[in-house]
C-alpha cells in the first residue's frame, strides 16, 4: 500500500479540506473518499463516478484539467506541484449537471397536457445548484447560487472549470443582499412559516403533478400543505425556455428591491389571466397576495415580447406551491453558518410556542448498538425532548403502540425485526387504525374500519395517535438504493450515520415543528404537565405506560446472528 | 483539518493527536457532550464500553471464523462498524467494513467473490489488523481519559 498523505480538495466556493489517501490511490479511489468527506452534501445524492476532480496548475496560463479516474493521484499531484500541494492548489470537486431527460416542449403535466412544463423543467438545475454549494452557502454567499445556476443552465459548465472564476466575479460585484431576497425570489413568496433550517429554495420541490426525480427526502404523509398543492393549477405558456430561464436567474443575481413592487402589480394581472384561462379540472387558486419574482427585463426594453415573458414568469410563480417545511441539507462545513441562520429562522416560531428550544416532542430511538444508543440518548437529552429507546424492531413497534410518539429515529439494520420491517408494520397499523389527517373528520367511517380491524391490530389508546409518526431512518450508507428502500417502507427522512448533533437537532426541529402544528392541544397539555413536574416527567410517564418492566439493556454484546442484512 | 476546525472551533476541546486512528471532528463531538472537561463522565465510559464491546465482538468473530460462518462475520462486522463510526474510530471502522463485505462474499468494490475461502482469508487478515489497531487505540484513549491501562 505504501505510505499515506493528505491532499487538499475543495468544492467551488467553499473552503478547502484535506482527505487522506494512500500513495497508490487512483483518482477513482479519491472520489470515494471525497464522498465520505462530503457525506451530506454530496454523498446523499451522488455516487463516486458522478464526481469530477479538476486540477489547476500553478502557472496561470495553463488551463485547469479534469483528472481521469485512472490517474494515480499522488504522482499526478507531485507532477503538478513539485514543492507539495498547498491549500491554494486544492483539487476542485465538482458534480456534473444532472442530465434529466427533458420533456419535449409543450407537453404539460399529466392532468393538463396542453400546458407546457418547459419552464419548470428548465429551472430544475437551480435546485442541483443549491445542493452543489450546500444549502448553507445561501445565507452567507447568496449570490453564488444564482450565479452557478446561471452557468449550469447556459450549459457553460460541465466540469466546473469556470466555477471559481464565476463565483469570484459575482461575489465581488455584489454586496450582500436583503436576507430574504433569495427565498422571496425563488419561491415567489415570503415563507409564511419560518421553516426550521429551511435554507433551501423550495420552489421546485413539491410539485404534485410531476414525479420527483430521485429525491424524496421529506415525503411526509402529514405535510399540511399537500391538500393545498392539489388545487394549484399550472398556468404555463410557451416561451423560449432558455431565455426565460436566463433572465430569471439574472434577476436572482441582481435582486433589485425596487422591481418587486412592479412585479407585484404584474402578478395580480396574471392571476386574473390564469383564472380566465383556467379551463381544466382544477379551479385556479384564489390569487394569493404574493410577492413574485421581479420582472426580468429592464423597463426600457419592456417590449411586447418581454412582457409576455414576464407574464409567463408571474404565472409560474402562481403555480408555485406554498412554502413548506423543508428538509435541511447542510454541508458539514457549512454547519456553523447554518446554525446562525437557523437561529434566525426559528426566532419567530420559538418565541410563540416553543419557548426558545426545540419543540417538546416525544422521540423513540431504535438502535441495537449500545454505543450508538448512548450517544443518541445524550443528544436528545441535550435537546430536552422526551425520549424512549428500543433495541430491535419488534420492541420498537411495541413501544410505538403505547402511543404518544412524534418522531422515531430508526436504525435500519436491527436484530429480530429490521428497521424497515418495523416501519412497514407501523405504517400498516396506522392504516388499519386510520391514523392520519382524515381520521378525525370521518368518525363513522373510521369506526367501521375499526370493526374490520382484528383485535390484535387495534391500538388500545387511539387518542394518543394524532398523526402518523415521522420515521427518520438511520442509514449506514449514503447509497441511493438504501434510501429508496427506506422510503418505500414508509420512512419520511434519513440521517446518515454517524449521526451528528447538529443534524439530529435539525431533524428534531423541523419534524417537531410540523408535528407541533398538528397536535397543538397535545403540546399545550404537555407544557402544563411539564411545568408542574419539570424533570423526570417523561421517564415516569414512559414507565407507567409500559407495564412490562424493561430488563437491563446495557449489554454491550453484539446482536444475535439473525441480524437482518 | 479544515472541515473539522470549521465545525468545532467553538468547543475548544483540547484534543491529542490520535493520528489516522480517529476522526477528530466526530470524536470531539463526543467530548463536547461531557458536562465538564475534567470529569468526562459521558465520553470516558462510552469509549471504555466501546473497547469492551470490541473485545467481545472479536471473540465472537474468532468463533465464527472457526465455524467458517460468513454470515455471522458479516453481521458482527456491521455491528462494530456502527459503533466505531459513531466514535470516529476510522481505522477500526474500515477493517470492520472489510469484514462485513467479505462476510457477504463481496470484494471491497462490491463485486462478488464466489470463493468462500478467499473471503475467510481476507477476513482473518482484517481481523488481525483490527485487533492490533484496537489495542493501540485503547492505550492512547485510556491515557487520554487518565485511566489505568
Amino acid at each position: 500500500m505504501g505510505g499515506t498523505r493528505k491532499i487538499w480538495v475543495r468544492r467551488p466556493g467553499s473552503s478547502a479540506t484535506t482527505i487522506q489517501i494512500s500513495e497508490a490511490d487512483l483518482v477513482d479511489d479519491v472520489r470515494d473518499m471525497i464522498l465520505r468527506k462530503y457525506a451530506n452534501s454530496l454523498g446523499r445524492q451522488f455516487d463516486s463516478p458522478d464526481l469530477t476532480l479538476s486540477i489547476t496548475p500553478r502557472e496561470s496560463h495553463r488551463p485547469e484539467r479534469v483528472l481521469g479516474p485512472e490517474e494515480p493521484m499522488a504522482r499526478t499531484l507531485d507532477a503538478y506541484f513539485p514543492g507539495g500541494q498547498t491549500v491554494e492548489d486544492a483539487l476542485i470537486v465538482d458534480i456534473p449537471v444532472r442530465r434529466t431527460p427533458r420533456p419535449s416542449p409543450r407537453t404539460g403535466p399529466p392532468h393538463a397536457q396542453h400546458l407546457t412544463s418547459v419552464l419548470h423543467e428548465e429551472v430544475r438545475p437551480a435546485e442541483a445548484a443549491t445542493d452543489y454549494f450546500g444549502p448553507g452557502a445561501e445565507s452567507g454567499a447568496s449570490d453564488q447560487i444564482p450565479a452557478s445556476a446561471m452557468s449550469h443552465d447556459a450549459g457553460l459548465m460541465t466540469n466546473g472549470n469556470t466555477h471559481p472564476a464565476t463565483n469570484g466575479a459575482i461575489n465581488g460585484a455584489h454586496a450582500p443582499t436583503h436576507p430574504h431576497a433569495i427565498s422571496v425570489l425563488s419561491t415567489g413568496q415570503v415563507p409564511q412559516i419560518p421553516s426550521p433550517g429551511g435554507t433551501r429554495t423550495r420552489q421546485y420541490r413539491d410539485r404534485p403533478d410531476r414525479p420527483r426525480l430521485g429525491r424524496q427526502h421529506t415525503s411526509s404523509p402529514t405535510i399540511i400543505g399537500n391538500a393545498i398543492h392539489g388545487t394549484h393549477s399550472i398556468a404555463g405558456v410557451s416561451v423560449p425556455p432558455i431565455q426565460t430561464q436566463a433572465t430569471h436567474q439574472q434577476t436572482h443575481a441582481h435582486a433589485p428591491e425596487s422591481s418587486r413592487a412592479e412585479s407585484h402589480s404584474n402578478a395580480t394581472d396574471i392571476n386574473t389571466t390564469s383564472s380566465a384561462a383556467g379551463g381544466h379540472q382544477n379551479p385556479p387558486p384564489p390569487a394569493p397576495p404574493l410577492p413574485t419574482p421581479p420582472v426580468p427585463e429592464s423597463d426600457a426594453t419592456m417590449t411586447q415580447a418581454s412582457q409576455n415573458q414576464a407574464q409567463a414568469q408571474a404565472q409560474q410563480a402562481v403555480a408555485t406551491p406554498p412554502a413548506r417545511v423543508a428538509s435541511p441539507r447542510p454541508s458539514a462545513a457549512a454547519s456553523k453558518q447554518l446554525k446562525k441562520k437557523k437561529a434566525a429562522d426559528n426566532a419567530s416560531l420559538s418565541s410563540v410556542m416553543l419557548g426558545g428550544g426545540v419543540p417538546p416532542i416525544n422521540v423513540l430511538i431504535v438502535e441495537d448498538n449500545i454505543i450508538n444508543l448512548r450517544l443518541l440518548e445524550a443528544f436528545v437529552k441535550r435537546l430536552k425532548v422526551r425520549w424512549s429507546t428500543a433495541m430491535d424492531g419488534r420492541e420498537a413497534v411495541a413501544k410505538w403502540r403505547t402511543g404518544g410518539f412524534h418522531l422515531v429515529l430508526m436504525d435500519i439494520q436491527l436484530p429480530i425485526m429490521s428497521g424497515l420491517e418495523a416501519t412497514r408494520e407501523i405504517r400498516r397499523l396506522e392504516r388499519l387504525n386510520s391514523i392520519g389527517a382524515f381520521s378525525m373528520a370521518e368518525d363513522g367511517q373510521s369506526g367501521a374500519a375499526k370493526a374490520e380491524t382484528s383485535e390484535e391490530d387495534k391500538l388500545k389508546n387511539r387518542e394518543a395517535f394524532k398523526s402518523p409518526v415521522i420515521i427518520v431512518a438511520l442509514t449506514a450508507s449514503s447509497l441511493q438504493s438504501d434510501r429508496h428502500e427506506a422510503l418505500a417502507a414508509g420512512c419520511n427522512d434519513f440521517l446518515t450515520k454517524p449521526v451528528t448533533y447538529v443534524w439530529l437537532e435539525r431533524k428534531v426541529m423541523e419534524w417537531g415543528c410540523m408535528q407541533a402544528l398538528i397536535d397543538f392541544d397535545g403540546w399545550r397539555k404537555w407544557k402544563l404537565f411539564s411545568q408542574n413536574k419539570p424533570e423526570s416527567a417523561d421517564e415516569a410517564a414512559a414507565a407507567a405506560r409500559k407495564a412490562k418492566a424493561k430488563k437491563n439493556r446495557l449489554s454491550v454484546t453484539a446482536p444475535p446472528s439473525e441480524v437482518q442484512q | 483539518m479544515a472541515e473539522t476546525d470549521d465545525r468545532y472551533d467553538e468547543g475548544s476541546v483540547t484534543m491529542p493527536d490520535f493520528g489516522d486512528h480517529v476522526d477528530n471532528g466526530i470524536f470531539s463531538q463526543i467530548l463536547e457532550m461531557d458536562e465538564s472537561e475534567t470529569d468526562r463522565d459521558f465520553s470516558g465510559p462510552l469509549v471504555i464500553n466501546f473497547f469492551d464491546q470490541a473485545d467481545e465482538t472479536f471473540d465472537k468473530m474468532d468463533k465464527a471464523v472457526a465455524l467458517k460462518n460468513l454470515d455471522e462475520l458479516s453481521s458482527l462486522g456491521h455491528f462494530l462498524k456502527g459503533s466505531s463510526a459513531t466514535l470516529g474510530f476510522n481505522k477500526i471502522r474500515d477493517s470492520c467494513q472489510v469484514i462485513q463485505q467479505y462476510g457477504h462474499q463481496l470484494n471491497i468494490d462490491g463485486t462478488t467473490e464466489p470463493d468462500g475461502d478467499i473471503c475467510l482469508k481476507k477476513i482473518i487478515e482484517a481481523l488481525k489488523t483490527v485487533k492490533v489497531d484496537t489495542k493501540t487505540l485503547e492505550k492512547s484513549m485510556k491515557k487520554f481519559f487518565g485511566l489505568p491501562e
